[in-house]
């Protein structure tokens, strides 16, 4: 037998979150390159939710960093500086006790190579510990070390949601057990939970989202019950939402225009047997989209594209359905995806308003006349979902908003929004465009 | 001593199954001398003799860092096993594939030694894995028989790739 020489945990979580927190690179990518070197699934999976839940907290324990230190740490100690932040995550966080924390974190310190600086791991840490309670007040005093989000979007909860702000805040600092997706195809829901039953997983229906099932704590999803056979996929609720909206029927000639990673594609298939076009910019996302596919036992048809410009790549024959799930700033998914936190800037979203407004323009003249465009993002921001369908269908006399009423949100001009947290759902609107037949 | 050369996935003689042993002679101590040296030569943790074409119950260990705990199991049976872990295996016969295997987290197995004399050990974690690993080895089974039809067609693809590399290199 051969093994990978097993790695200190914490060193491994700590690396992997300097590189995202301080080096900008996203947090699924870092995870996939760095917990193969922990030999041992708990340990794994001990590591990922050190790293989320830093990432989710970095905006707070890195603020009280400034406070523990004499002068502040160089460049080069960055996976030191995140270290320190997982050490106050684990004690303030993950309920670790004190003692346990500042032990494994000094070890951790050595582990990563910093031998020299394991006094001053231990100086700040137990700092920490004296002077917790005044420290606490005022990271509490400023709204960004509150609140763990940054001032722009901060400013834009405010703006666009006053009364939900602290709700919102709140479910984005949650930590969330994954979602699954049954695929119908394959079998029923209620088999699909008798299957969980028996491997003794947790997991209960979804109380109104016909293919969803809740697991009460997050595991290793290949261990899932007929996992590499397709029995299910991993998607939130809310997304789970945007195939039965879209509602293709079977023969529909159906585009998914943004389709990576390819979960509402899957999904649609799954429902019907449609003649469906899985379009993507990004080679390397496409092999996402065709992985997904296969493991599910789906056929579409895939094709690197740039939406906007379907001179490239279109066939020139008009599509009966089309999913436009738009690039967006990700503010409803905050909660699976802690590091968009970090990396979003206010500055990022003028551009990622023109680039829906010219993919609606764009697959719009592509639609069937009586066919339907679903517009989808996981944002919460009004900018890119209420007024930006507002003014397309300003824009555009042929186009009208077909009503949506669900369970859970609620309709914001011309489409339908639901909060994060919301029966348990992450961010998502949606507005179902239909061309009209005559105009 | 002397380096043997370890069989490769999918070579059919590595689904041999072993015989037990009989003879502990000096040509069992020069056969778990050997195996030693290929095992941290290679470098692993653990050595079947299946895996270098010789078809007798010898298995060999040594999951310490510095190499100062080897272990020789001869005739090795499993007595009780207790718990689960998974482990993130590998193995010299299938290089530089990994994947995550559920095996028993304790075990009691009997052996007897290279002299012959017959001994007990109960252990858990890495060594318990490993133990497990190399009986599977014993009888013509390896890691990648846990993996999924589909995982498993991707290991044969990419080592099948790998082949064709070194051989056209």
């Amino acid at each position: 037998m051969s093994t990978v020489t097993p790695a200190d945990t914490r060193a491994v979580a700590a690396r992997a979150l300097a590189e995202i927190a301080l080096g900008g690179r996203s947090l699924r990518e870092v995870l996939a390159q760095q917990l193969p070197q922990l030999p041992q699934s708990r340990e794994r999976a001990f590591a990922s939710a050190l790293v989320h839940a830093g990432a989710r907290g970095w905006l707070r324990w890195n603020a009280a960093l400034p406070r523990l230190l004499q002068k502040p740490l160089p460049r080069r100690l960055g996976a030191l500086q995140a270290l320190l932040v997982l050490g106050l995550t684990q004690m303030e966080d993950l309920g670790v006790p004190a003692h346990a924390a500042v032990a494994a974190t000094v070890d951790a310190a050595r582990a990563l190579g910093h031998d020299a600086q394991r006094g001053l791991v231990n100086a700040v840490l137990r700092r920490w510990l004296r002077e917790r309670d005044a420290l606490l007040a005022r990271l509490d005093a400023d709204a960004v070390s509150r609140a763990r989000l940054p001032n722009w979007l901060l400013q834009a909860l405010h703006a666009d949601w006053p009364a939900y702000a602290a709700s919102i805040i709140n479910a984005s600092n949650a930590e969330v057990p994954p979602t699954l997706r049954v695929n119908s195809a394959r079998g029923s829901r209620a088999d699909y939970l008798q299957c969980l039953a028996a491997a003794a997983i947790d997991a209960q229906a979804h109380a109104w989202i016909a293919s969803a099932v809740t697991l009460a704590a997050s595991l290793d999803v290949t261990r899932l019950p007929g996992w590499f056979e397709g029995s299910c996929a991993v998607q939130d609720g809310a997304a789970q939402l945007a195939a039965s909206l879209l509602d293709a029927p079977t023969g529909a000639r159906v585009l998914d225009a943004c389709a990576a990673p390819g979960g509402k594609a899957c999904h649609i298939l799954e429902r019907s047997a449609v003649q469906l076009t899985a379009l993507e910019l990004e080679p390397a996302r496409l092999t996402r989209v065709r992985d997904n596919l296969a493991r599910l036992r789906l056929h579409a048809e895939l094709r690197v594209g740039d939406a906007t410009q379907p001179a490239t790549w279109w066939d020139g024959v008009t599509y009966t359905h089309i999913l436009l799930d738009a690039p967006c700033s990700a503010t409803g998914v905050l909660r699976r995806q802690p590091d968009v936190r970090l990396h979003r800037r206010a500055s990022d979203l003028p551009a990622l308003i023109a680039q829906q407004r010219a993919l609606l323009d764009a697959l719009w003249p592509l639609l069937a006349r009586g066919g339907t465009l679903l517009y989808a993002t996981c944002s919460i921001l009004r900018s890119e979902n209420a007024a930006q369908v507002a003014a397309f269908l300003a824009a555009h006399g042929d186009a009208e908003a077909l009503p949506i009423a669900l369970p859970a949100g609620r309709a914001d001009g011309p489409g339908w929004q639901i909060l994060p947290g919301e029966d348990g759902l992450d961010g998502m609107f949606y507005a179902r465009l239909r061309k009209r037949t005559a105009c | 001593m002397a380096k043997l050369e370890i069989l490769e996935f999918p070579d059919p003689r590595l689904r041999t199954v072993a015989q037990p042993v009989t003879r502990f002679d000096a040509a069992l101590a020069r056969l778990v001398r050997d195996l030693f040296e290929t095992m941290y030569a290679a470098p692993g943790i653990g050595l079947a003799a299946t895996q270098v074409n010789v078809h007798q119950r010898v298995l060999v260990c040594d999951v310490s860092e510095d190499h100062d705990r080897p272990l020789t199991l001869v005739n090795p049976r499993i007595l009780a096993q207790d718990g689960t872990q998974t482990y993130q295996e590998g193995c010299l016969s299938v290089p530089s594939i990994f994947a995550d295997i559920d095996r028993a987290l304790t075990v009691t197995v009997e052996a007897e030694d290279v002299e012959g004399k017959t001994f007990t050990l109960e252990t858990s974690d890495l060594l318990a894995v490993c133990i497990q690993h190399e009986m599977d080895h014993l009888q013509g089974k390896l890691f990648v028989d846990y993996l999924s039809p589909l995982k498993r067609e991707m290991v044969r693809r990419k080592l099948d790739k790998r082949h064709r590399q070194a051989a056209t290199a």
